[in-house]
């Protein structure tokens, strides 16, 4: 288990703790504040979708490797949460983006011609 | 307890019936505390605000009505400041309300939860007295597989197939205007017979439970590893696709919507909509302090809670664990305590949560977001699938609870806490895609 693997006297599970406590602090600071605190540099849409989408990353990954012990047990439960991903990628991409009536102006790619049966 | 066999007296299961005597203590005093006595000083304030908004408006109306002209600059700010300060003092009763029925409802699941399993095994005969040596589990020295959950997964396909007329005959009994449909309540009823007698069961099982006879897979891709947590993994790996439904359907339904946040982003598409035709949860979430407080509490809840079930799991694994100084070490003083209060920690955060999300659901249903539109729909089935969730390992914590205070956990049968505390773990990870979806986009 992780809590071997010591930083400044404290273990990696007491780390991963104040990681994801200071990134979920981030990722509202991000979304309540409309202007970056202090300067008046707007916070936009596109960057809101970055930081949420990167903080849930970093935050995935804390999670699922150090307190879900992922990163020190034997590869094959690694594959295995990972299994599904493969799934939801095609579900996320293939229902979620794929909205023809979608307003987003996400690339083509994002919305194939899902409509092709009723055009033909 | 570790090296040997773990004997259980049946007797020490009265101490369920006892701890779900005092979460009933507990949620009673604390719903009579918030749940009565403040929430009726806030109804208060609430009714005099209402009628001081009332009779302002009324007043107003006159005047302007006799001169002939509408209500001034300074007349509507007034009435537009005490129309707001009423809406708070509303929003204020129901979180004390709402948080009263909530400890009460939760606490009457959990006293009825282990205090009825906690009697049922104690009603069954000692181990020992009825299968000579053994570990007391009714199995000998040989584990092996346990019916439990197979039964467990018959009862819960009983009560989801009386669900929907369960669920009219409860708010029959509530209302009288609907005609229950008694046979398939009387299913349902059946099923939850069965899920507690189920888990009951499978309590009785695992409580002498010292870490011998853990079963391992001996072929591939899992070999080697115990099959309680390759199992544990699959049922993961199914969660992962329950979730990545709901937010694939939000995500569809959200590319189509033009929200606020897209009209003012300048969204081609949405130019001639007018704001405030889509609203969704997180219009009305994100942009006050007090609003997006429960979501963000309950967000730091859960990661705080991943952190006590770890604490809990490293505690009971360290075979040299010494007792903290000062006042951690009052509250810590043995490693069976510091387990049992780590677990009891994680279930009072988990409860946290399940509080504020409700009270969080008060207030937006207050504001006019229910669950009859889209929006509301997608947020509160998402939203209450993973609330759903939390409750159930709030149930399951209670057992772990109870045995971390009886039997106890050690370095040889903390695997309970270990695979319990992946699923908790992928709760955890559930929400920090919810939250931000739901709440912050």
């Amino acid at each position: 288990m992780g809590e071997h693997v010591e930083f400044m006297g404290k273990d990696i599970y007491f780390w991963n703790f104040i990681v994801l406590m200071f990134f979920t602090l981030f990722e509202v600071g991000a979304v309540f504040f409309e202007t970056v605190p202090g300067t008046s540099i707007v916070i936009t849409k596109m960057a809101v979708w970055i930081i949420l989408i990167v903080v849930g990353i970093i935050k995935g990954f804390g999670i699922a490797a150090f307190f879900m012990h992922l990163k020190d047990d034997p590869r094959i439960y690694t594959r295995t949460a990972l299994f599904p991903v493969l799934f939801v990628l095609l579900m996320l991409w293939g229902i979620g983006l794929s909205n023809p009536a979608g307003v987003t102006d996400l690339p083509s790619w994002c919305t194939p011609n899902w409509d092709f049966a009723e055009t033909r | 307890m570790s090296g040997q066999g773990a004997h259980v007296e049946s007797g020490i299961w009265m101490r369920a019936v006892m701890m779900g005597g005092i979460f009933l203590t507990i949620g009673v005093l604390l719903f009579a505390t918030l749940g009565v006595f403040m929430a009726n000083d806030k109804h208060h304030t609430w009714e005099e605000l209402e009628d001081d908004y009332h009779h302002m408006e009324a007043e107003y109306a006159l005047d302007s009505s006799e001169e002939g002209a509408n209500i001034s600059e300074h007349e509507k700010e007034e009435l537009d400041h005490l129309h707001h300060e009423e809406i708070a003092a509303h929003l204020s009763y129901l979180s004390y309300r709402v948080s009263g029925i909530t400890i009460l409802l939760m606490s009457i699941a959990y006293a009825t939860f282990i205090g009825v399993g906690g009697f049922l095994n104690a009603s069954k005969p000692n181990g020992d007295e009825d299968h000579g040596e053994d570990h007391g589990d009714g199995y000998g020295d040989d584990h092996h597989g346990s019916a439990s959950p197979i039964i467990f997964a018959f009862g819960i396909m009983l009560f989801l197939a009386g669900f929907p007329d369960f669920v009219i005959a409860c708010k029959a009994m509530l209302s009288a205007d609907l005609t229950p449909d008694f046979g398939m309540l009387a299913l349902s009823m059946v099923g939850l017979l069965t899920i507690v007698i189920a888990v009951s069961n499978w309590w009785f099982e695992d409580l002498p439970f010292n870490g011998e006879g853990e079963q391992i897979a001996t072929s591939y891709p899992f070999e080697g590893e115990h099959i309680r947590k390759a199992g544990l993994w699959v049922f993961i790996m199914s969660e992962i696709m329950v979730f990545a439904t709901f937010f694939s359907s939000y995500l569809r339904m959200r590319t189509e919507w033009c929200t606020d946040w897209a009209i003012r982003d300048g969204v081609e598409a949405c130019k001639d909509v007018p704001e405030g035709t889509v609203v969704t949860a997180s219009d009305l979430l994100r942009y006050d302090f007090a609003t997006l407080l429960p979501g963000a509490i309950n967000t730091f809840a859960l990661i705080i809670s991943s952190y006590t079930i770890v604490l809990a799991l490293k505690t009971a694994k360290n075979a040299k664990w010494e007792a903290p100084s000062g006042f951690m070490g009052k509250l810590m003083p043995t490693r069976k305590a510091a387990v049992r209060n780590y677990l009891i920690a994680t279930l009072m955060l988990g409860s946290l949560f399940i509080v504020l999300k409700l009270v969080e659901w008060s207030h937006l249903v207050a504001e006019g977001f229910d669950i009859g539109t889209v929006q509301g729909s997608i947020f509160y089935i998402a939203t209450g699938a993973h609330g759903l969730h939390v409750f159930i390992g709030l149930l399951v914590m209670l057992y772990l609870v109870f045995k971390a205070d009886t039997v106890g956990y050690d370095e040889d049968n903390a695997q309970g806490i270990e695979y319990f505390g992946l699923y908790w773990h992928f709760v955890d990870l559930a929400w920090v895609v919810i939250f931000p979806a739901f709440y912050l986009y």
